[in-house]
């Protein structure tokens, strides 16, 4: 059993390690060099009849590629310009909106409020955080035409942030289920290992290379499928299919009961082949395809880490409705599984595509997010949880049009 | 911001002058400091929050054992009820816990915050890899030894010692210490 425990142990170690290996561990560890100045354009590509703007010239001491884009794009006090002169904002970019430390503070309770409360949409909250409330997407957006490649940057930026905030809670989960068992270590490796390689490739794919406004248009999309999944939540059948993996959950609260030896009592691997693997748990074996689970690791991480949220929401009705496994074990190898996929691509956002970093952002938003998760199981026992899953739907289809009308369309269809 | 904070920050990259040396001792000392604020807010939030952890973890106790004695009468429709309450209440005290973990990891962005203006370009010299290497890694590496460290500290420490005892007991029994045996 020891050494069952040392194995998972090490597998653990090896998987992270693989992420920041897959993640390009060479540009990871190397220095960027410092932004070189924009050249000016040669002589013979000016247009003597139009009046090219002036440049910023210089990084402003700004890392990697936020440094080298913000060298490129037009220097003046306009929009779609960088005022050299302003003072720094989010991202340490002069001029960039400045959002009070209060304002970010507050939001983040929200946020943290929503994770203890609902869960998933906690990400999306802080996601309408960074685009609308700290009015990081209108400002990001004004370089559309003007500095293509800072607008692209900066919306890499506001994907990682997204993550690191909703990837943190699955580090303490992961934590949790692991000193409680509930996790499947055979299928959590392979979603593992797929997850490593969709969450590289779609950052590394699309990284420095999607506009604010197509980010946030799918961003839209994505909010709004969440929104169908909470209406679909509340209908009999969708009531009804939650029943099947109770039973399981039951099983293992029942043995806990008796009291149990709860060592034997986590899942435990039967057979294993590059095909076929069974485990059982509490007596009842489950069956899945480990080359089937790698390839949902890729497609689920690689959608996650294109729209910058954790990715729960799309492991875990796969690993109950396809695998099958009870919720008990869900809970944990999904978050191993969100776990893997977010450090793979917050160190390809950084690394690969050069995304800068507002780490006093993130630190404040978590001072928020643990008191809003502190006061959230406290307050919302006062509202009814079908009131609660009401507020959200409507939260989520008015984000959700507004994002895609807004991303897709060039103006929101709600007022925003 | 930081321009208050260096006087007293930076002396720690340049304790023994030997290069590759002073930025691993520099970081490893900021990442120490790190992790014992970290345990401090936690300690605070956990004074706090006792009286309502406890009343949670109480609950889950208490649907526990109920749901244990309406299996043992063979009442299946109160077992299932009393289980769902019980489940229930496991969430609760869950992330209340998430809430504890988070209000360590708050300072980590602060420290992280600090380094970028002065290590992102420059990178930070370490053993076997002279030329620099990248601030965030070093700093994490130095977090997760420092993490280690003050774990085994702490259960010597005059303020720590009963928070670790404390802490060690709800990790162990899942409920409030003296509030029955395993």
């Amino acid at each position: 059993m020891k050494q069952t425990g040392s194995f998972r142990k090490w597998s653990l170690i090896l998987l992270v390690v693989s992420a920041f290996a897959w993640a390009g561990a060479n540009s990871l560890w190397a220095q960027t060099p410092p932004a070189a100045p924009a050249q000016p354009p040669a002589p013979a590509e000016q247009k003597p009849a139009e009046a090219k703007p002036k440049l910023v010239g210089s990084d402003l001491g700004l890392p990697a590629k936020l440094g080298v884009e913000i060298a490129k794009a037009p220097e003046g006090k306009g929009k779609g310009q960088i005022d050299t002169t302003a003072p720094r904002g989010v991202f340490g970019v002069p001029g960039a909106p400045q959002p009070s430390s209060i304002l970010i503070f507050l939001w983040a309770v929200w946020v943290g409020w929503v994770f203890s409360t609902v869960g998933a949409f906690g990400g999306i909250m802080a996601g309408v955080g960074h685009m609308t409330v700290y009015g990081l997407g209108d400002y990001v957006r004004t370089f559309r035409d003007t500095a293509p490649g800072l607008n692209k940057t900066l919306t890499d930026s506001i994907r990682t942030s997204n993550q690191f905030l909703v990837g943190l809670s699955s580090i303490v989960s992961v934590v949790n289920y692991l000193k409680s068992k509930r996790m499947s270590w055979p299928l959590g490796l392979a979603l593992g290992a797929g997850s490593i390689v969709g969450a590289y490739l779609a950052a590394s794919l699309t990284g420095g290379k999607v506009s604010f406004s197509q980010y946030q248009g799918w961003f839209g999309v994505f909010v709004l499928v969440v929104g169908f999944v909470l209406i679909y939540e509340l209908t009999p059948k969708g009531q009804a299919g939650k029943k099947a993996a109770k039973a399981a959950s039951q099983a293992f609260e029942k043995t806990v009961k008796e009291k149990a030896d709860i060592e034997s009592a986590g899942v435990t691997l039967k057979s294993f082949s590059i095909t076929k693997s069974t485990m059982t748990f509490f007596g009842t074996d489950f069956s899945f395809n480990p080359i089937a689970a790698f390839f949902g690791g890729v497609v689920i991480a690689a959608i996650s880490a294109f729209i910058g949220v954790g990715g729960g929401f799309l492991y875990v009705p796969y690993l109950t409705s396809i695998v099958g496994l009870p919720m008990f074990v869900v809970a944990g190898t999904s978050a191993l599984a969100v776990l893997i996929s977010m450090i793979t691509s917050i160190t390809t956002y950084i690394n690969v595509a050069g995304a800068g970093m507002d780490w006093a952002l993130v630190g404040t938003q978590l001072v928020g997010v643990f008191i809003g998760s502190m006061v959230g199981p406290r307050t919302a026992k006062y509202i009814p949880e079908k009131w609660l899953k009401l507020l959200f739907i409507v939260l989520a289809l008015y984000v959700g049009i507004g994002y895609f009308s807004r991303g897709f369309f060039g103006r929101s269809w709600v007022p925003m | 911001m930081w321009y208050y904070v260096d006087p007293y920050l930076l002396p720690l990259f340049g304790l023994t002058g030997v290069r590759g040396l002073d930025g691993l001792i520099g970081t490893f000392l900021l990442a120490l400091f790190v992790v014992v604020i970290g345990e401090f807010t936690i300690s605070l939030v956990f004074r706090a929050n006792r009286k309502h952890l406890d009343k949670l973890n109480s609950n889950l106790k208490k649907y526990s054992d109920l749901s244990q004695e309406a299996l043992r009468r063979g009442d299946e429709t109160s077992y299932k009820a009393l289980n769902k309450q019980a489940n229930d209440a496991y969430g609760h005290v869950f992330f209340n816990k998430f809430g504890l973990s988070a209000a360590a990891l708050w300072p980590i962005f602060f420290a992280l915050d600090w380094m970028q203006p002065h290590f992102a370009e420059s990178g930070i010299s370490i053993p076997f890899y002279p030329s620099g290497a990248h601030y965030v890694v070093v700093f994490l590496i130095c977090y997760i030894l420092a993490r280690i460290v003050f774990g085994r500290l702490k259960r010597h420490l005059p303020y720590f010692k009963g928070q670790y005892e404390m802490l060690r007991s709800y990790d162990q029994e899942g409920r409030p210490p003296g509030d029955g045996k395993r």
